[in-house]
């Protein structure tokens, strides 16, 4: 990235390519729908390539990447007004999950409840699990990237952990 | 479970604990003080959370990112190229004939002076070129050296050089595969990626994946093998999947790599 900032724009290409499916599988997981996920994740180099001057190289690329992304993802939502739409999705990917269940092994069933249950975590619990487990971040960056401590951030991921695991289990019994 | 040990178990999950934190994760479970069951089945579902699936983008993302990138570039050149044109027009507005005659007469001038001067150049490119040589020898004999520091210095010598031979190839890859220092392998690294066309060294970078302990220096080799795209390095890091307990943030790291090399 310093040399993106340096007027090296070819270097933004390589970022990409290490970069976009990482941030489009967190923006998928955010919102669950790809079309928006791609148009974030140009938002995300876009925004790059604007602010790149404000790239310091103090912390990891990845905090920087992350918040640029968690703010793309605020903006589109603040946008097109639909943060206050409540997740409607849910009962219906049950339904379809308990009407075949006799077909699908244990597993896949788990799997389905455990992905309806994460999608049902309040959105900031839901945007710690998803940078932790499935980004790969630690909790001190993660802690930068939402601007809060690093304790705040584990007793936010155990308690999302636990909520997880009674969503599972409430769903299960439904 | 007990709120004092939430930071704890949230540490354990991500494998952010140490092996001091892990003993007494098991002491705690031992004690009861932390109920197993309840640990047990978040363990379980911290790792079910791994299959859950993300899709892979659309190959259309890439087309839109590359014409976004090729605007940019051609507006950071606009600049550039407005500012040629606003020169030569304020040019125009000052140059008369006189002062026209004037440059051409310098010119002329200049060229003599010129001609007479191209050989001494062979002299300068003889000197630049001897320089370069001690520099060389300079950065080979610094790697040997026994401070850390001065053999940082070495290894950021050759990035001065215009070009390097076999032999600071050689003495740079034996400093990545040898070195004491984790600075100074992560800063060879650095070093050898300029010299990324060169077939000894994007061999030497690949071989040497297997022959790092530090988990900075094959996060920095896994960059390298992308920046270079030396697709047989993907091979190298399944093996040292296969082969070693690595840290999480490692295998992380080192799985996105090799999906981004195959």
């Amino acid at each position: 990235m310093m040399k993106v900032k340096k007027g090296d724009l070819d270097k933004l290409g390589l970022l990409f390519e290490r970069y976009n499916r990482p941030l489009f599988s967190f923006f998928y997981r955010m919102c669950k729908d790809c079309d928006t996920s791609e148009d974030l994740v140009q938002s995300v180099f876009e925004r790059m390539l604007k602010y790149r001057e404000s790239y310091t190289g103090s912390g990891t690329f990845t905090t920087w990447m992350f918040s640029i992304a968690r703010n793309a993802h605020i903006d589109h939502y603040r946008k097109v007004q639909r943060s206050a739409i409540p997740v409607e999705i849910d009962e219906e990917r049950l339904e379809v999950q308990e009407d075949d269940s006799a077909g699908i092994d244990h597993k896949e069933q788990k799997k389905g409840l455990l992905e309806v249950a994460l999608e049902r975590l309040d959105e900031e619990k839901r945007e710690i699990v998803i940078l932790s487990r499935y980004e790969g971040l630690k909790y001190k960056e993660i802690a930068d990237i939402l601007n809060t401590t690093e304790g705040a951030i584990k007793v936010k991921m155990f308690r999302a952990m636990k909520e997880l695991k009674d969503l599972v289990t409430t769903l299960s019994e439904e | 479970m007990n709120k004092k040990y939430e930071q704890l178990l949230a540490e354990y999950l991500s494998g952010e604990l140490d092996a001091e934190g892990k003993s007494k994760v098991e002491e705690l479970i031992a004690t009861g003080e932390i109920d197993f069951m309840e640990f047990r089945e978040l363990e379980t579902l911290y790792e079910e959370l791994g299959a859950i699936p993300a899709p892979k983008p659309a190959t259309k993302g890439h087309e839109r990112f590359y014409k976004m990138l090729e605007e940019a570039k051609q507006a950071k050149r606009k600049p550039w190229f407005q500012s040629i044109t606003e020169h030569i027009k304020s040019l125009r507005s000052v140059l008369t004939m006189p002062r026209l005659a004037y440059a051409v007469i310098l010119m002329v001038i200049g060229g003599f002076i010129g001609s007479q001067l191209t050989n001494d150049r062979t002299d300068i490119e003889q000197l630049s070129l001897e320089m370069q040589t001690m520099k060389e020898l300079m950065m080979v004999n610094m790697l040997e050296g026994s401070s850390a520091a001065d053999r940082l210095k070495a290894v950021n010598i050759s990035t001065e050089l215009p070009s390097v031979d076999t032999e600071a190839i050689h003495a740079l890859l034996f400093t990545l595969n040898n070195d004491p220092s984790v600075n100074v392998r992560v800063q060879a690294i650095e070093a050898l990626k300029r010299w990324g066309d060169n077939e000894r060294v994007r061999e030497g970078l690949v071989r040497a994946i297997t022959k790092q302990e530090s988990p900075i220096v094959i996060i920095e080799l896994a960059d390298a093998m992308i920046e270079l795209e030396l697709r047989n390095g993907a091979v190298e890091f399944e093996r040292l999947l296969q082969e070693r307990e690595l840290d999480y943030s490692v295998r992380q790291k080192l799985q996105s790599s090799i999906a981004v090399l195959m």
